[in-house]
């Protein structure tokens, strides 16, 4: 009997550890911002729509546009160019593109031109049209309107890491380069920081 | 009188006392372990892959679909015979998947290691060795490359970085554990990218760790990766640097490195990684009457005829050459865990015969004659247990390749067609295979992957 009980004893301790342990996952405090959902630490759509958001708000801001308009009487044409993710995580960076493009070309400001993968797809169709579409709806090659300015940009991630914890500091830069004469009109950065604990045991 | 009282009566406590304790423990350990080794239910696996039936390979690798413990190695397998049949991007979601289930066992299971030291060290789930993990996204970066998508490639390489220090503040001696070839690779897709410098810094690190590959397995430093970092230098404005390695290797930038001209890398995974098998010393401990066993892993490379081989692209010919063994990382690694692994043999050795003697001593100590003997056969059942489970832990990623070779060539643009002999120890063609249609581009690299598996 005296074994049972010494069991049993050392049964409940088990369980009650177990019990204490199982409150531990990864944690993430997130740094600088107000409620936001995180779960591993790694770049997500919050992160995509803070980082447009603040960038397409300080891009619209800017002097160019007026400078552009009271010079050639019109809204100036943008094309988004390559978004290279120079990031330890794989960033699906298209998907930052487009919140950028939607948010510009509803802003009302600018007017937004197809990237070059979207315009052989067009041209395609224009060329078939140019065959099998009536005279009255054909469209005629050659009237594409060209982009004044491209946007383009970069990804990089600083981690400093120490016993599992993590800080991710996360850099994006924006540059909106003028085609004439390859000036840089505007160039936007955003930075975000994380703190990204791991707990080192589990039930 | 009294006997029959307590077998009606008191049923349990006497009862219970010897055999359902003991056995229950005893039928508990035979229920968490089957008694065959990870590595011994693999040999049909392998024969698929010899015999180049890679989607037969695929559906007996399923059945190991929902051993949870052994998940990440499933999908490990799962992501190499992927590759293996040229499939990279379903390649790349199980590496992937693979890498998750591994950052989510990054921290330690108290449950798991507390049923580790009662039964065996196959009770932990399987989380990766650290140059499995290393490799995992080296064939991901491989895989990256051969989708032509070299910036996917370029953040496999950063992890491999963060990766590595992670090992070095975990490992004892804060030493960092470094791979050449996977800086090796890291330096050329940095270099494909147009990131000199940061090529520069990679190849150079390789270097520095081929040195000390050259001493711990004998393995000679690649030629390509002098010519790297020779034209890198050059390069780079790097001429003291440039000098010392022509000095060196008594070699200087390869003649046609021209600008105008695109490169082809084959890089030709040579047979499997090294299986681990069990030693086991079993013995009679003389004063109690106790069987105890150790059992140990141990690694044994697998049979492989090929040595090396040959590429040919219209007149000109390479032959590969040897940038990483597998074989002899994985045993060294082995070795440096092995301490570790024979503690805790010993001391799940102690917990077992205590556990032994405790169930004997209960049983003898009983006034009751068939009590007194029904004790014994439980304690004799959990001392048939705790030897029978007492099993190496023989679980590592069996399909990564023995060794990891590669050749090169500059080529004008343009679409070629390649042929790969693969060549045994006289040098002899054992296969040959043709890729068609392989484009070089101006300025750029054209990675062409091949695994290799015979017998």
């Amino acid at each position: 009997m005296r074994f049972t009980s010494v069991m049993n004893f050392k049964v409940v301790a088990l369980v009650v550890l177990a019990l204490s342990m199982a409150g531990c996952g990864t944690s993430v405090k997130r740094m600088d911002t107000g409620e936001v959902k995180d779960l591993s630490g790694a770049w997500n759509d919050t992160d995509s729509q803070l980082v447009s958001k603040e960038m397409i708000d300080d891009v619209l801001s800017r002097d160019w546009i007026a400078e552009f308009k009271g010079e050639k009487k019109r809204k100036p044409a943008v094309i988004v160019g390559e978004m290279r993710n120079l990031s330890h995580e794989h960033i699906n960076t298209s998907t930052f593109v487009q919140e950028m493009q939607r948010n510009l070309i509803n802003s009302g400001k600018v007017k937004f031109v197809a990237s070059a993968t979207e315009r052989e797809e067009i041209r395609g169709e224009r060329a078939d049209q140019d065959i099998h579409a009536s005279e009255a709806t054909r469209k005629a090659a050659g009237k594409e309107k060209g982009a004044d300015f491209m946007l383009k940009g970069t990804i990089n991630t600083i981690i400093d890491a120490a016993s599992g914890d993590q800080v991710r500091f996360y850099q994006v830069n924006l540059t909106l380069i003028s085609l004439v004469d390859n000036e840089i009109v505007w160039n936007g950065e955003k930075k975000i920081k994380k703190f990204v604990e791991r707990s080192s045991l589990r039930f | 009188m009294k006997q029959a009282s307590s077998r009606q009566g008191g049923m349990p406590a006497n009862w219970l006392g010897g055999l359902y304790r003991a056995g229950l423990v005893a039928l508990l350990l035979f229920g968490m372990q089957g008694c065959a080794t990870y590595s011994s239910s693999f040999g049909v696996i392998e024969n698929n892959l010899i015999t180049k039936q890679y989607d037969v390979a695929l559906k007996n690798l399923d059945k190991q679909k929902d051993d949870k413990k052994e998940h990440v190695l499933y999908l490990l397998n799962k992501g190499m015979i992927e590759r293996m049949k040229r499939d990279y991007s379903a390649s790349n979601a199980s590496f992937e998947a693979a890498k998750k289930e591994m950052d989510s066992l990054y921290a330690a299971s108290v449950s798991e290691n507390a049923l580790s030291v009662m039964v065996n060290d196959s009770t932990v789930s399987y989380s990766g060795d650290s140059y499995e993990r290393i490799m995992l996204h080296l064939y991901m970066a491989l895989n990256y490359l051969e989708l032509n998508d070299p910036g996917s490639a370029r953040v496999e390489v950063l992890q491999i970085d963060e990766d590595m220090r992670e090992f070095a503040e975990k490992s004892a001696d804060k030493k960092k554990i470094e791979d050449a070839f996977a800086l090796y690779l890291g330096g050329m897709i940095f270099e494909e990218l147009g990131e000199n410098s940061d090529a520069m810094i990679s190849y150079r690190n390789a270097y520095n760790v081929y040195k000390k590959y050259q001493s711990d397995y004998g393995m000679a430093m690649p030629n390509e990766l002098k010519s790297d970092l020779l034209r890198m230098a050059k390069r780079n404005g790097l001429n003291d640097e440039y000098r010392r390695y022509k000095a060196e290797f008594g070699m200087d930038v390869p003649a046609g490195n021209g600008a105008d001209q695109g490169s082809l890398v084959f890089i030709f995974n040579n047979g499997l990684a090294p299986i681990k098998r069990e030693k086991a010393i079993n013995s009679m401990d003389p004063k109690s009457g106790t069987m105890v066993r150790i059992a140990l892993p141990y690694y044994e490379s697998r049979k492989n005829a090929a040595m090396a081989a040959r590429v040919t692209v219209n007149s000109l010919q390479r032959n590969t050459e040897l940038v990483e063994n597998i074989d002899a990382v994985a045993k060294k690694n082995l070795d440096i865990h092995m301490p570790a692994i024979i503690a805790r043999s010993v001391a799940r050795m102690v917990v077992k015969a205590a556990a032994n003697n405790r169930a004997k001593e209960l049983a003898r100590n009983n006034n009751n004659k068939d009590d007194q003997l029904l004790g014994m056969f439980g304690a004799l059942a959990l001392q048939v247990a705790t030897v029978v489970t007492e099993r190496a832990d023989t679980r590592s990623w069996l399909t990564l390749p023995g060794n990891i070779q590669m050749a090169s060539m500059m080529l004008a643009p343009g679409s070629y067609s390649m042929k790969v002999e693969v060549l045994g120890p006289g040098m002899q063609v054992l296969a040959a295979q043709d890729y068609p249609n392989i484009v070089v581009r101006k300025g750029h690299m054209t990675f062409v992957t091949q695994h290799y598996v015979t017998n």
